[in-house]
């Protein structure tokens, strides 16, 4: 697995630039380029669901690929956190949005780990057909019970307006920016954690649970972390999903599908690496409009939405093979080696 | 830096009334008379089997503070079963480990590194997808009491532990000459070092008892004698007691200070590397492997 | 509860019993992959969508009964050995879970050309048994039930056969136990493989036509396999007595909790019921139905 090194201390690549430099440039570009570039329909369309699908990937990496736990019911922990945050903001007259987006990521964080417990007994696919129990449970409930849709008709819940200090950030420019400091500030969490001890733990249980037990690790406590701070960020990816992103969701929105895809970017981005998640967002969601493009383009009128719906599942489908096959370290792996080449080709 | 045993108060004792550690301790030493030479570890009628297979039966074993201890016998013998059985990994069915003045009727594996004990494994588990280092540093766990956003922010206790972890594990690297491949990982190193590197992760948190599976299997002969030099010299420096299992009887002879010897479970001599060599039932276990149509008349008329 | 109704009770258990089997059919399509090639595979229920679409495209086609049988039955061979072929191979001694992630990638394709092939419409299947109930000792039984039942026994009665007493099978036991020392002793796993694979997707044909039967042939066909994991998780991936056994369990459970526990719940609990049947019977012996060897499950 490539990557979950830690930051080369050493010196060997005396040419390389600071490591903080790279993802730097990029925030702001993101912060400082983006807003007044992008049109409209690309922060729509494309930078929204980015932002919050690479946030998801981002947590479901903590999990899956630092933990080594495969969770199948991610898109539970990002209903969660959406319909939780709706609530909360519903419910509580005042509650800061910075709060109430905080409060969604524990409520999440919580069910997370609940859902977690039988990790503590099962592992590898026994663990995984366990989460699927959280992502119909959830959905389930969310439909069955109006209290958490405030009544509305099939669970549908709508945005409140999003506004932090009195400014408000509604239009397309304005959730855009709101997104991408939320995923900014949980990135650089997750960067920061999956280094640390704890992250040190995570990988140490995922590649050897007996040596991890008998060395110390406290593997338990371990794996319930895993999953509540992966839960966690998944929920609050969840409330960019709902508020930032559709504004208007319900919980069917949040099925087995959306689960996969997630766990599709962070095969394809590459797992256990925080770059990947964003990579893979990025294939996922710009891959289905390519696709539409250039359907319509060669075969015309024939490539309606449904054999639009099915040759994606296709693709897709045959990407994750692809990938895991010819790449199983991912687009950061296939990056890496691009710079690597690409710095070979500059020096003398 | 000295080793602090941590926790030993609060672990469950689960063999004994449970007692006042160390009216317990004391009571439950083997040889009242002459409680310094308690040993460190003693096991007493330890058997083990799984399913109907036997593995260990009635095994007794002391090792005293600081010596270099071998457990050698020809394939099968039950070594692994042991060293499985002293770090927790399986609980026997008879018998008793007394370790570090406490009995207990197992081990548990998700304690024993709190009470002193680290091992390494027959067959490498390193960490894969962590670098020299921190596949080191991961040792360092029993003595981690910070929470995860104290480390993540590297406020708090983890500032401290985190440093501490850094230089033991920079100890460790420097004590096997490590440094050279420290930030590599460690799935990129050739076997022998990964071999060492899994040393230096069992030493970092300056263990009481060091159990090695098998150090040197697999390993060219010039390997071999590297390890055993860093084996001593980890005893040595730190005054570890060491425990290695070993199927080469030959490694062990310079390394150890005393060896038992198991076969078919059963512990059939114990004594100093000479007395082990002029053993006629260690030289029969070991010629016996050869006629395998006489091990079970053999092994019987061992036990 | 006042004035217990037996008779009612028992209708419903042995309705729920006959649903296990069903369930349990398509839980041995996974047990069969996963004892030999150590993959819990997830297409296994875009297989059977395929099977069952391609049958009865053909069937609405004119083709015969028997005829679509035989051509969807070599389809599924041709499916098995491609499977083989382009994603097993290349992932030979990968761990478990990239195979698992493989199988999630092929079920997508399988599941996206099946529609693109036959389209997404919803085509009713007419295996000839009418659904009427059928009295037996007083009890109402669902004559399609019984036939389905008796179906999905037999298919596991000629497995069973061909698993314990012929070459094959012991080919395949050998596999199952040790991959490399089958390869050491010359035995062919790509051929190995590609005939599970096949076995597999006769399975998922059988199947596919039943719950086609029952549910209508679509894309929700697929989701079949959501049934077999908590049965799987229940009776163990490695066990086919323990896919029969967690199937009527669990359909047995699943039908009774809908009738009397359902008002409580809300109803529509059957989307995650089964699982925390599997969940809360593995929390109290962790061994599963059957005591496997292994403390946790691995």
């Amino acid at each position: 697995m490539a990557n979950v090194a830690a930051p080369s201390t050493s010196n060997s690549f005396s040419w390389q630039v600071p490591a903080w430099l790279a993802p730097l440039a990029v925030v702001v570009a993101a912060f400082g380029v983006v807003p007044f570039v992008a049109s409209p329909y690309v922060i729509e369309a494309i930078l929204l669901p980015f932002l919050a699908l690479s946030l998801a990937a981002v947590g479901l990496n903590i999990l899956t690929g630092y933990a080594g736990q495969l969770s199948l019911g991610s898109a539970a922990f990002m209903a969660v956190g959406a319909f939780a945050a709706y609530n909360f903001n519903l419910r509580v007259d005042g509650l800061p949005l910075i709060v109430t987006i905080i409060l969604a990521g524990a409520t999440a964080a919580a069910i997370g780990i609940v859902f977690g417990l039988p990790s503590l007994r099962l592992k590898g696919f026994y663990l995984a057909v366990s989460t699927l129990a959280a992502q119909f449970f959830v959905q389930w409930a969310l439909t069955k019970f109006g209290w958490f849709s405030n009544n509305s008709p099939s669970g549908v819940i709508d945005a409140p307006p999003l506004a932090i200090a009195g400014v408000t950030f509604d239009g397309a420019v304005g959730r855009y920016l709101f997104a991408l400091s939320v995923v900014t500030v949980l990135t650089a969490f997750a960067y920061r954690l999956v280094r640390s001890q704890a992250g040190r733990n995570f990988i140490a249980v995922r590649d050897n649970e007996l040596a991890a037990r008998v060395l110390g690790v406290p593997v338990l406590r371990t794996k319930l972390l895993a999953f509540a701070i992966s839960s966690f960020i998944i929920g609050i990816a969840g409330v960019l999903w709902a508020f930032a992103y559709l504004r208007t969701v319900e919980p069917h929105g949040f099925n087995l599908d959306r689960s996969f895809q997630i766990l599709f970017i962070i095969i394809i981005g590459g797992l256990a690496t925080i770059r990947g998640a964003f990579f893979g967002a990025a294939l996922i969601v710009v891959f289905p409009l390519i696709l539409s493009r250039l359907g319509s383009a060669v075969f015309g009128t024939v490539f309606d939405s449904g054999v639009l719906d099915m040759s994606q599942r296709i693709v897709i489908g045959a990407l994750i093979i692809i990938f895991l096959i010819a790449e199983p370290d991912g687009l950061a792996a296939l990056w890496d080696r691009l710079i690597k080449r690409a710095h070979g080709r500059t020096e003398p | 830096m000295t080793r602090h045993l941590t926790d030993v108060g609060s672990i469950d004792s689960s063999s004994t009334q449970a007692a006042g550690p160390d009216v317990a301790s004391l009571l439950q030493g083997y040889d009242p008379g002459k409680p310094a030479t308690e040993p460190i570890l003693h096991l007493s009628g330890i058997s083990l089997a799984f399913g109907g297979v036997t593995a260990l039966t009635g095994v007794d074993l002391r090792v005293e503070k600081g010596e270099i201890r071998a457990v050698i016998g020809p394939n099968g013998a039950g070594k692994s079963s042991l060293i499985n059985v002293i770090s927790g990994v399986y609980s026997p069915d008879k018998g008793t480990i007394g370790f570090a003045g406490q009995t207990y009727a197992a081990m548990r594996a998700n304690r024993v590194a709190h009470l002193g004990l680290a091992r390494t494994y027959q067959n490498l588990a390193l960490f894969k997808g962590l670098s020299v280092i921190e596949n080191i540093q991961t040792g360092f766990a029993p003595r981690v009491r910070s929470n995860f956003v104290e480390q993540t922010f590297a406020i708090g206790r983890a500032r401290a532990e985190e440093r501490s972890s850094r230089q033991a594990a920079e100890d460790a690297i420097a004590l096997l000459e490590l440094t050279a491949v420290r930030d590599r990982p460690v799935s990129t190193l050739a076997y022998g070092l990964q071999k060492r590197v899994e040393l230096a992760r069992a030493l970092v948190s300056r263990p009481v008892l060091l159990l090695l599976d098998e150090p040197m299997a697999g390993m060219p002969a010039g390997e071999k004698q590297e390890l055993a030099a860093y084996i001593r010299t980890a005893r040595d420096s730190l005054g570890t007691t060491v425990i290695l299992i070993e199927h080469d009887i030959g490694v062990v002879m310079g390394l150890s200070d005393r060896i038992a010897v198991l076969d078919y479970g059963h512990k059939i001599a114990d004594g100093t590397p000479q007395e082990i060599q002029a053993n006629q039932a260690v030289i029969d276990a070991y010629l016996g492997i050869a006629h395998p149509e006489d091990d079970a008349v053999a092994g019987e008329a061992r036990a | 509860m006042t004035g217990f109704d037996f008779t009612f009770f028992l209708e419903v258990l042995v309705g729920g019993l006959l649903s296990g089997v069903m369930y349990s059919l398509v839980a041995i399509g996974f047990v069969l992959i996963y004892k030999t090639s150590g993959v819990l595979n997830f297409a296994q229920g875009a297989m059977l969508l395929f099977a069952a679409l391609t049958f009865v495209s053909l069937v609405e086609r004119g083709v015969p009964f028997a005829l679509a049988l035989a051509i969807t039955f070599l389809v599924m061979v041709l499916l098995g050995i491609t499977i083989e072929r382009t994603v097993l191979r290349p992932l030979v001694n990968k761990p478990p879970i990239t195979l698992f992630m493989a199988t999630l990638g092929l079920s997508y394709i399988i599941e996206g050309a099946a529609q693109l092939i036959w389209g997404t419409q919803v085509h009713g299947l007419d295996l000839g048994i009418d659904d009427t109930p059928l009295e037996i000792s007083g009890i109402l039984i669902s004559k399609f039930d019984l036939f389905a039942a008796a179906v999905a026994a037999t298919m596991v009665a000629v497995l069973t056969v061909l698993f314990r007493w012929t070459r094959v099978g012991l080919a395949f036991r050998a596999v199952a136990d040790d991959q490399f020392a089958a390869l050491a002793v010359g035995l062919r796993l790509p051929r190995i493989w590609a005939t599970v694979w096949t076995a597999a997707g006769l399975i998922a044909l059988v199947a596919g036509l039943l719950w086609g039967a029952r549910l209508g042939v679509q894309f929700s066909l697929s989701l079949v396999v959501l049934k077999a994991l908590p049965v799987l998780v229940l009776g163990g991936f490695d066990s086919i007595l323990g896919a029969i056994v967690g199937g009527l369990l669990i359909g047995a459970s699943e039908k009774l909790a809908e009738v009397y526990l359902g008002d409580v719940f809300g109803g529509g609990i059957e989307s995650w019921f089964a699982y925390a049947i599997a969940l809360a019977f593995l929390l109290i012996r962790p061994a599963g139905l059957f005591g496997q060897k292994l403390v946790e499950r691995a």
